[in-house]
């Protein structure tokens, strides 16, 4: 068929710059990080190519990584990298031209250049900053609060990974919860800083965990295939991953089946055992011990969940060699001491049978925590509950959980940090106070 | 049926005030329904959302409550009837949710969860045929299949060469998954194939960091099966794996135990 000149102009003009007629709606972000790779998503408003350009100087994107098809959500595997390597890329439909230094030649920036970090080599100690984010999706001013608080305390200090415990975006985990509750939330972590969430039962509302659909499954990459180490779990709802000496390992304690001959427990049993890595530190949803706006004690709060992860699956951490244990769910902060072997009601709790360590585990308080470096079962974990990033109880709370040392009725986040043979983490509310802190040293 | 009539009063009586309340979440996603139901009390969707909130906290009378209202103002809501199945199969009404479920999948034949429910119906009620045919139905729609699936589908034959092709398929699929190669491995020991077994053994220990363990285990299948130097030759795979260990992890007491047993066992002479 032959077009008027005037229309192929439109045509061709059209092609030219339908490009640069998107915008990107979200992210870019930052998921399953190996040493040696890292998936970048980002969704823009109109379907088009998906290219990332990327180099270890920020003017030298000379790498390319493209995926096939043109699709307004965009999945982009980054292969071949160095570890503990910091790279600098873009995305966008096309490589990036050179800057002529004619503004009128030069298109504009949609998106501007991003940084991030690949890990370490795997095994390889490193100083590792984690932010510890439980029930953050209120897309209210304390998750606002709780992010600016983060953010002044890490300063330039890069986050290394984040972790999500669950309820990730309120009230119903669809999309647009999720558009403004994480990523028009924390822009900046989420194209800086690997993402690695857990499902709360928030998020389940959108999604489901045997059929692996709906929004949690859709926007999260999560390796089924061990591809950031641990054992293959074959589904997004349980994972883990290594991060330089550190094995985490997230559990679905809202919609994977928790029975004792279930999938999710076989598949930990066999995961914590394959590991060489020197931390152990186990997240998901759902507390094994909380007194806030949940109660640990109660078999109908929550269809029994909380019993299944403390009696069920608790066991299997701690013999295993688990060091911490982070959970939400409860808005509250609620913190153990070193304990071991409490997988009953809180009445049943014996702190001369079940406390590893007593005292506070600071080193200007009670002393640190300390475990033998030898990876034993059952010599003591930390429990925390940090559920409170969205918001804490709007009404008292009992608090009184006797497996607990700390207990807070207010919002904040918790930052992990790791370095080598010693674990810091640290409560901060959403006034910027430092709370809560204790340390583990393996020794 | 049960007449639900819409007068104030008893739309009051379809909100529980008890142990619900409790949760701050549960009572604004609950405030959020009713102030929405004042408003267009004839919306039949704000009943089943109403009954699905109940449900998920498992107030079960109040769940159903809700559901019925919005049968009466929409008998053919579209979420209604999958609604009330998955109610009744929570309340172990097996054949009432099979018989809902069964509508629910004449109207939309790729409704996956449907599937996989209807499947659990099935098998609740005994009929392992029909619940294959759900699940087989439901594999080829889902794009990523949990491993829980596969499993799930497995336990159903009667016959574990049948099982194990079914595992197979989903191993195919998800890759060497944990789960279903264990699974797999213990229908391969139960009809006696040793090599199928053994091959299984070293895929998992093949993603394993840690391979001393599922070396002990190759040997002491090696041994049941009367191969007792192929058995030795195991454990001593066993004991060199140990002792490539780095001295924190060699030295722990599980390992320390395990290196013990595996030294007797290249020793001794059976
Ligand atoms: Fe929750």
């Amino acid at each position: 068929m032959k077009l008027p000149s005037s229309i192929l102009a439109l045509v061709l003009f059209a092609t030219t710059a339908a490009p640069a007629a998107t915008t990107i709606v979200r992210g870019p972000y930052l998921q399953s990080a190996t040493p040696t790779s890292m998936v970048v998503r980002w969704r823009t408003d109109a379907t088009e190519a998906s290219v990332v350009a990327y180099g270890t100087t920020r003017d030298k994107l000379t790498l390319l990584a493209k995926s096939e098809g043109v699709v307004a959500e965009h999945i982009v595997q980054l292969t071949d990298l160095q570890p503990a390597t910091q790279y600098f890329y873009v995305v966008g439909a096309a490589a990036p031209k050179p800057p002529t230094g004619k503004a009128a030649e030069d298109a504009p920036v949609r998106a501007a250049t991003s940084t991030f970090t690949t890990p370490p080599p795997v095994g390889t100690a490193k100083p590792t900053r984690v932010w510890v984010l439980g029930d953050p999706g209120t897309k209210n001013a304390v998750q606002i609060a709780v992010r600016d608080v983060y953010r002044k305390y890490t300063g330039g200090r890069p986050t290394d990974l984040w972790l999500l415990l669950g309820d990730n975006a309120y009230p119903d985990g669809t999309d647009a919860d999720y558009q403004k509750a994480i990523f028009e939330m924390y822009p900046d972590t989420l194209r800086t800083s690997p993402l690695w969430p857990a499902l709360g039962n928030h998020d389940a509302k959108s999604a489901n965990s045997i059929t692996q659909s709906g929004v949690y499954y859709d926007i999260f990459t999560l390796p089924t295939r061990a591809q950031a180490g641990g054992m293959m779990s074959g589904t997004e709802a349980y994972y883990s991953f290594d991060y330089a000496n550190i094995h985490f390992v997230c559990l679905d304690s809202h919609d994977s089946d928790r029975s004792p001959a279930g999938a999710m427990l076989q598949w930990l049993k066999a995961d914590l055992a394959g590991t060489q890595r020197d931390w152990i530190i186990a997240f998901f949803h759902h507390p094994t011990y909380s007194k806030g706006t949940h109660n640990s004690d109660s078999d109908t709060d929550s269809g029994g969940r909380m019993n299944d992860m403390r009696a069920i699956f608790l066991p299997v951490l701690e013999a295993g060699g688990v060091d911490l244990v982070l959970t939400g769910h409860s808005h509250v902060y609620e913190r153990s001491p070193l304990i071991d072997g409490h997988y009953g009601k809180s009445p049943t709790f014996d702190a001369t049978k079940h406390v590893k360590q007593k005292g506070n585990g600071r080193a200007d308080g009670d002393g640190v925590y300390r475990k033998p470096r030898r990876r034993a079962p059952h010599v003591g974990e930390v429990s925390v509950v940090t559920g409170s990033a969205g918001h804490a109880s709007a009404r008292p709370v009992p608090l009184d959980h006797p497996a607990m040392i700390v207990s807070f009725n207010e919002a904040g986040s918790s930052v992990l940090d790791i370095d080598g043979l010693r674990l810091d983490l640290v409560f901060l509310n959403e006034k910027g106070e430092k709370r809560d802190w204790f340390s583990i040293v393996k020794e | 049926m049960r007449r639900v009539s819409a007068v104030p009063a008893v739309l009051a009586a379809l909100t529980c005030t008890g142990p619900l309340d409790a949760h701050p979440e549960i009572e604004a996603a609950l405030s959020r329904l009713n102030a929405q139901i004042t408003v267009t009390p004839a919306d039949a969707s704000l009943y089943v959302q109403r009954g699905e909130l109940y449900a998920r906290h498992e107030a079960w009378v109040m769940a159903e409550a809700n559901y019925l209202r919005a049968a009466e103002l929409a008998p053919d809501f579209p979420r209604l009837n999958r609604a009330r199945a998955a109610l009744d199969f929570a309340n172990g009404r097996m054949a009432a949710a099979r018989a809902r479920l069964t509508r629910v999948l004449a109207a939309d034949p790729k409704d996956a969860e449907a599937l996989v429910l209807r499947a659990r119906a099935h098998a609740a009620l005994g009929t392992a045929a029909a619940a294959i045919a759900d699940f087989n139905a439901a594999l080829a729609l889902i794009a990523s299949p949990s491993p829980e699936l596969y499993l799930e589908r497995a336990g159903l034959y009667s016959s574990p060469g049948d099982a194990l092709r079914s595992l197979d398929e989903g191993l195919s699929r998800l890759g060497p998954v944990v789960t279903l190669e264990l699974r797999a491995l213990a229908l391969e020991e139960s009809l006696g194939r040793t090599d199928a077994a053994l091959a299984r053994l070293d895929r998992i220990a093949g993603q394993s960091e840690r391979k001393e363990s599922w070396l002990k285990r190759r040997g002491d299948l090696l041994a049941r099966s009367g191969r007792p130097a192929e058995a030795r030759a195991a454990y001593a795979a066993a004991l060199a794996a140990i002792a490539a260990l780095p001295d924190w992890l060699r030295e722990t007491p599980d390992t320390v135990r395990l290196a013990a047993e595996l030294t007797r066992l290249t020793s001794s002479d059976s």
